[in-house]
């Protein structure tokens, strides 16, 4: 599954049918509120944003496990994720993975960055077990085959934490009318927090899923899940998978026809 | 040509040249820190941000008068919140939603009284502000182009509240390269949990989005820049 290509995948999203079944999400047992704030969703205008599932952050060998860290705490989320995928590839919700990484010549490096990846001992760039540290087009870069993307969904690069932040990640939502985002990925506090707040600046609705996500240090995940649920939920809200599943049935045609 | 300065700070010094930084004080509005405005009326303590003008007024003094770029920001929303996303404005059961009349004006809305800055630490006419429509500085907002502009590329950063604005700040700073120093003393949060663990975030992991130091080692690194001042023990972001 790894072995896909990213051009394979950089194919334009298919159209979606204008007829056959087609589903709402909402409203979502959240916190602190119902998800999302407008009642419910079609999972045409809603997408699931599966953040940097990569061999680096979650598999033996990569740049977390190299920093010392436990993978296990990483990877916690990869069953409930693999479960909420094949339930919006089911439902028609459009599914877009990111992967933070670097060019081969570390051209989009900034300095700091690199440095700072040296000072504790895992250098981007550097050789590692699973290739160069960070480097697209390396094993470590690769998703895991657990929550691996398929033929049809897109693929954002990424060279920070946010996944909007020189990407086309913006372009590619508005494009697709998608207007609400479900959060999965690694890890909380950096790379899905960053993301969830652009995307809220972004005036995105966004729900994060405790039971799809993961940190090095489980007390900051526990944190930035809460920090969502301050101030009547100031980037959004938080659910589990299954809420979203649960919330999830047959769209009334009447409302969409209006559509 | 100026001299390049070193602070103690966690996770490790943070370097920096006067000529390239910009002192960055993020919303420090009267309806998020002053009693009787917007904050207070959601039933938050504002003592807790009070206690972050007068490190911060000093801070400001300092930079002005070594005549470092000074940047103030400002959450608002035109008066017709045109550039209110729904999701903000409808979200939850606030008491008061964003453009509601509140104690000190329109809530959140550009041009009241209680949109703006403290008169403690009110900008001066050279001094940018930056109105901003999120919880982050960079997004629809021209901050990077004015910084790239001027050379900038390390921010001292301050203001409120920690884990919100100004995280959301400096995770948009960092991915664009910057280097962010946060002064630990210089930015509040209503929840004294919330401004441990992310003060702590920042500089975990090898400082993944930046460097934290007290107001007081910031100060005394600039006092003393003609010399590398470097100690084995870091100020502890408990220090402040």
């Amino acid at each position: 599954m790894t072995a896909t290509t990213s051009t394979e995948l950089r194919q334009p999203l298919p159209r979606r049918p204008l007829t056959g079944p087609r589903w709402q999400v909402g409203p979502v047992a959240a916190r602190p509120y119902a998800w999302p704030y407008d009642g419910r969703v079609d999972t045409a205008h809603l997408a699931v944003i599966c953040i940097d599932w990569q061999v680096d952050f979650c598999g033996e060998g990569g740049y977390v496990d190299r920093m010392g860290y436990d993978i296990g705490l990483t990877r916690a989320g990869l069953p409930a994720t693999a479960r909420l995928l094949e339930h919006a590839r089911r439902t028609g919700m459009t599914v877009i993975h990111t992967r933070e990484g670097h060019a081969g010549d570390l051209g989009d490096l900034p300095a700091n960055k690199r440095w700072r990846s040296a000072q504790i001992g895992a250098e981007i760039g550097s050789d590692g077990p699973c290739g160069r540290i960070l480097v697209r087009g390396e094993p470590g870069w690769e998703i895991v085959p657990e929550v691996a993307p398929v033929p049809g969904e897109f693929i954002v690069d990424k060279p920070g934490k946010g996944a909007f932040y020189a990407t086309n990640l913006d372009l590619l939502l508005r494009t697709n009318q998608i207007t609400h985002l479900v959060l999965s990925g690694i890890t909380t506090d950096v790379c899905v927090h960053t993301t969830m707040r652009e995307a809220n600046d972004r005036g995105y609705e966004c729900l994060i899923l405790s039971d799809c996500t993961g940190a090095t240090d489980p007390s900051n995940h526990r944190a930035a899940l809460h920090m969502v649920t301050m101030q009547g939920g100031v980037f959004g809200a938080v659910a589990e998978s299954g809420d979203v599943i649960f919330a999830t049935r047959p769209a009334n045609d009447q409302v969409e026809a209006a559509r | 040509m100026s001299e390049i300065v070193t602070v103690v700070a966690d996770p490790n010094p943070f370097r920096f040249d006067p000529a390239r930084t910009a002192l960055v004080l993020i919303d420090m509005q009267r309806d998020f820190v002053e009693p009787g405005g917007f904050g207070e009326t959601l039933g938050n303590d504002v003592s807790v941000l009070q206690a972050v003008v007068p490190p911060l007024q000093a801070v400001l003094a300092d930079a002005r008068a070594r005549g470092l770029m000074v940047i103030h920001t400002r959450e608002g929303h035109l008066p017709d919140l045109s550039d209110c996303p729904p999701a903000k404005l409808h979200r939850g059961a606030p008491s008061l939603r964003i453009g509601d009349p509140g104690p000190r004006g329109r809530i959140l809305v550009r041009g009241e009284i209680g949109h703006d800055i403290i008169d403690d630490l009110a900008p001066l006419p050279d001094e940018l502000v930056v109105d901003k429509p999120g919880k982050g500085s960079f997004y629809a907002t021209g901050l990077h182009e004015h910084l790239a502009r001027h050379g900038i590329t390390s921010l001292i950063v301050t203001g409120v509240t920690t884990e919100v604005c100004v995280h959301t700040t400096v995770r948009e700073a960092n991915d664009r390269g910057y280097e962010c120093l946060v002064l630990s003393d210089c930015v509040g949060s209503y929840f004294p949990e919330f401004q441990r663990i992310a003060l702590e975030m920042i500089s975990a992991q090898g400082g993944i989005f930046g460097w934290v130091a007290p107001s007081r080692a910031y100060l005394a690194a600039l006092r003393t820049s003609s010399g590398e001042v470097v100690t084995d023990r870091p100020f502890a972001v408990s220090d402040s």
